[in-house]
């Protein structure tokens, strides 16, 4: 595997955001002339290890070499000069520039100060032709452009920086399949020139078909590095699964039979590409979790449920009864009673610089209001009533809520919700950056919400929560539930392989979703 | 944790916020020069006519403070004065009846023009700079084709004389009286009402008062409209005064009335600020003025001092949000 001396190499690398290891310790090789394939499931470190070989993040320990000798890169643009360039899994087009402007932005030609619009053009002509994308005229817009069309002049702009090592960050997730084997013929001509390529995918076949050699990361961690081909898919998900716990869950309820209609339903709920045909439903009493991938459409499913997406089609209904929900307003009605704890505390959940009170009461104003004015002993009970039945530890009801402890944080938003009363209650991630001991005080509410008959939608990125905490689990890939895992289905190794698109003997007896 | 002290304590120690502390200092420190130049500038005569000049900004700038809260800006301000100050004067030129609803009417233009800002920033997204900045230029070409370009020729009606320069309550005068309905107000709207709360917190974080529910955008528009009804109430009491609209008579509003909130302490970035602090800011800039008149500082003058201390002090404010 490692013949000659690596063009690159990473050496006990270690990276800490706040108390959160991101990355430790971690080793990698990089050789001229090869794909590498990077894999590992969610919060595995992956995006962090690219960022460091990029430059957009700073290493707290650890060395890494290019060529044999010792290199830092203080900013992504030092690193492009080494000629480690890097497609980022977000596109970093800019929509009213063509496609010639994208591709030089960095660095234009120029000529007595002035670009040069002719070396331009040339410049761009060489970089697509190179990306086996010449068919795109380089003074087109880039926003009149499909988005797979769009992921070409990425890799295009990439090659016109002459790199040495190509970093693919899911570069061909927006890709179609006619556009992938497009790219993979460019990748494997790149190789035979001699440059090194990083491929981070979630799409196993095409990390078989492309890849000469695979690390494998967990927890922050290398944990394997083999040449491709020589483990089966089996031997990989183990290889990713496998992180140590100590999460507390509180036993789950056998799940009586129930006759009435379930509290909230959906039917072929779509939007744009991102979701497909959702049909789902959850009865009161019960933890539904999202599996799933990162990015597999899980948000917006949440966010269409709770009325924030315009131009969803297909059907939501609320106890058998079909409704239309436009807007968050309509989605806390007391007729629909949901509530959404948003993803990002700091910006979705709550104004940080107000006070506990302000926060708490603010989606629930209209229970603590008549006609419009604020009730305030009827709020500080209210108030009282949610901070003792969470458990918030703050100094007072009137500090600002930014203060508090990011577990806290996390309480305020879930209490402010609870404080409506809904019956229906989507989570998006919350226990993302909260302590374990918040986390497990969250695990118990979340059980008792549900005993006393709300129906709950729990999306996390953590398998481990989604095994210990769900009645079923939805898997998401691609915008679509792929499979559906009832009580003793819900494995680490099934949630994987789901997640994974992959079919496995194991986890065979998927149920197919209505 | 909260008997009736605790939760009173803090809300005590909001009202020593620093800008706040740092605008009534100011205003004692420009007492204490203007009674080095003049001995007058301390007698209950003087002090009480400033409080009357105070009370049309102070008007005004509640309007401005509640946009500014939101984290939008309300250019359409001068114009909108002047046509409160045009609007209600040509009712009244209506006999028995446009007097009476001269004071209504004036208010209600001021209040359309709001709602088309509101629209404007609220449902089609249009950044409020802009279309405030339109609204002004159009509410301005409308006066001009309406006085031919000419000073307008229509008195102010009784009420608007008795409203701006009457004393209901001997010695107080009653633009002053006007000036405290507004501020109970406000002050209650923004302290009180689910209203209030959701301004605060869509100038925080509009994003997440949205996904709590809030109607934001009727919140916005709704803001607007009482900003474009504040600002052609102050034109109307102005009028009042002066007896008369004139062109333009709006323009020298404009800058101290986001002057007077932005010295109180509100962020211009909107979310932060109390009442108190606009009171006394409409106060630091009133006196200001007056004592650069005093001084016999020439206008430009009075502009650039203007422009400078709003400068100085988003300078000191925005050094403060960055350290939290």
């Amino acid at each position: 595997m490692t013949e000659a001396a690596p063009l690159f190499c990473m050496e006990g690398v270690s990276k800490r955001y706040g108390g959160v290891r991101a990355i430790e310790k971690a080793d990698l090789d990089v050789t001229a002339g090869r794909i590498h394939a990077i894999l590992g499931e969610n919060g595995a470190g992956k995006s962090t290890l690219i960022k460091i070989m990029a430059g957009v993040v700073a290493p707290d320990e650890g060395r890494m070499a290019l060529d044999g000798r010792a290199a830092t890169f203080a900013s992504p643009a030092a690193a492009n000069q080494a000629g480690i360039v890097c497609i980022f899994q977000e596109l970093s087009l800019i929509p009213d520039l063509s496609v010639a402007d994208n591709i030089v932005i960095s660095n234009p030609p120029t000529r007595f100060g002035m670009i040069d619009r002719g070396a331009q053009r040339r410049i761009a002509e060489e970089a697509l032709a190179r990306a086996g994308a010449s068919d795109i005229h380089p003074l087109a817009l880039v926003k009149d452009l499909p988005l797979s069309r769009r992921q070409m002049v990425e890799i295009a702009k990439a090659l016109a920086r002459n790199p040495r090592i190509l970093i693919l960050d899911e570069a061909t997730s927006a890709l179609t399949a006619a556009d992938v084997s497009k790219v993979f013929i460019v990748l494997k001509r790149l190789r035979a020139e001699g440059l090194a390529l990083l491929y981070i995918s979630h799409r196993m076949h095409e990390i078989a078909e492309l890849a000469d050699e695979c690390s494998v990361f967990r927890n922050g961690q290398k944990v394997a590095t083999y040449a491709a081909g020589s483990k089966s898919d089996n031997e990989v998900v183990e290889l990713m699964i496998g992180r140590e716990y100590s999460h507390v869950f509180p036993p789950k309820p056998t799940r009586p039979k129930s006759e009435t209609p379930p509290v909230l339903e959906t039917r072929k709920l779509s939007w744009t590409e991102r979701l497909r045909d959702i049909s789902f439903s959850v009865r009161a009493g019960e933890i539904v979790g999202l599996g799933g991938l990162d990015g597999q459409g899980q948000r917006d499913l949440l966010l269409a449920l709770f009325g924030v997406l315009r131009g969803c089609s297909g059907e939501i209904l609320i106890d058998g009864k079909a409704v239309s929900i436009a807007s968050p307003a309509a989605a806390k009605s007391k007729k629909i009673g949901m509530a959404l704890i948003p993803e990002d505390r700091k910006t979705e959940g709550l104004m940080l610089p107000m006070t506990v009170r302000d926060n708490l009461s603010f989606a629930a104003l209209d229970r603590v209001s008549h006609g419009g004015i604020v009730d305030r002993e009827a709020e500080r009970r209210l108030i009282d009533d949610m901070i003792k039945l969470l458990g918030i530890r703050t100094a007072g009801i009137d500090i600002a809520v930014g203060a508090l402890s990011g577990g806290n944080q996390q309480k305020v938003v879930i209490a402010k919700w609870l404080m409506n009363q809904p019956r229906i209650i989507l989570l998006n991630d919350p226990t993302r950056g909260i302590d374990v001991g918040t986390k497990q005080e969250l695990y118990q509410l979340l059980r008792k919400l549900a005993d006393a008959g709300a129906a709950i939608v729990f999306y996390s990125t953590d398998y481990d929560e989604l095994i210990g905490c769900c009645d079923r689990v939805l898997v998401l890939y691609d915008g679509a539930v792929k499979r559906e895992l009832v009580g003793p289905e819900i494995t680490e190794r099934a949630l994987i392989a789901s997640a994974l698109n992959i079919d496995m003997a194991e986890v065979g007896r998927a149920a197919v979703t209505a | 944790m909260s008997d009736l002290s605790t939760t009173r304590m803090p809300a005590f120690m909001r009202r020593l916020d620093p800008a706040v502390t740092t605008a009534f200092v100011c205003i004692l420190v420009l007492l204490l020069v203007g009674s080095m130049y003049s001995r007058n500038f301390l007698s209950p005569e003087y002090l009480l006519q400033q409080l009357k000049v105070a009370s049309f900004l102070g008007i005004i700038a509640s309007g401005m403070m509640l946009v500014i809260l939101l984290g939008q800006i309300d250019l359409s301000l001068p114009w909108v004065v002047t046509v409160g100050a045009m609007m209600s004067s040509a009712v009244a030129g209506y006999g028995e009846l446009g007097s009476l609803l001269s004071v209504p009417f004036g208010i209600l233009c001021g209040i359309a023009i709001g709602l088309i800002n509101g629209v404007g920033v609220a449902y089609l997204r249009i950044p409020s700079m802009i279309i405030t900045l339109a609204t002004n230029a159009v509410a301005q070409g409308l006066m001009v084709v309406y006085t031919g370009g000419f000073s307008p020729r229509d008195n102010a009606s009784a009420a608007m004389r008795y409203l701006a320069t009457g004393e209901a309550i001997p010695h107080v005068p009653n633009a002053v009286i006007c000036w405290l309905v507004v501020g109970a107000g406000t002050v209650f709207l923004l302290t009180r009402t689910t209203f209030g709360r959701s301004i605060y917190g869509i100038g925080n974080r509009e994003r997440a008062a949205y996904l709590s529910g809030i109607d934001t955008r009727r919140v916005v528009m709704t803001v607007f409209a009482i900003s474009g009804g504040l600002a052609a109430f102050g034109g109307v009491l102005l009028a009042g005064y002066a007896s008369k609209a004139a062109q333009s008579m709006g323009d020298a509003y404009l800058l101290p009335a986001i002057a007077a909130v932005v010295l109180g302490g509100t962020s211009i970035l909107g979310g932060r600020g109390s009442y108190l602090g606009t009171v006394a800011g409409v106060m630091l800039v009133t006196l200001l003025l007056s004592i650069l008149s005093v001084m016999q500082m020439p206008e430009f003058g009075r502009q650039i001092i203007y422009g400078v201390v709003i400068i100085g002090m988003l300078l000191l404010y925005g050094r403060e949000r960055i350290q939290r």
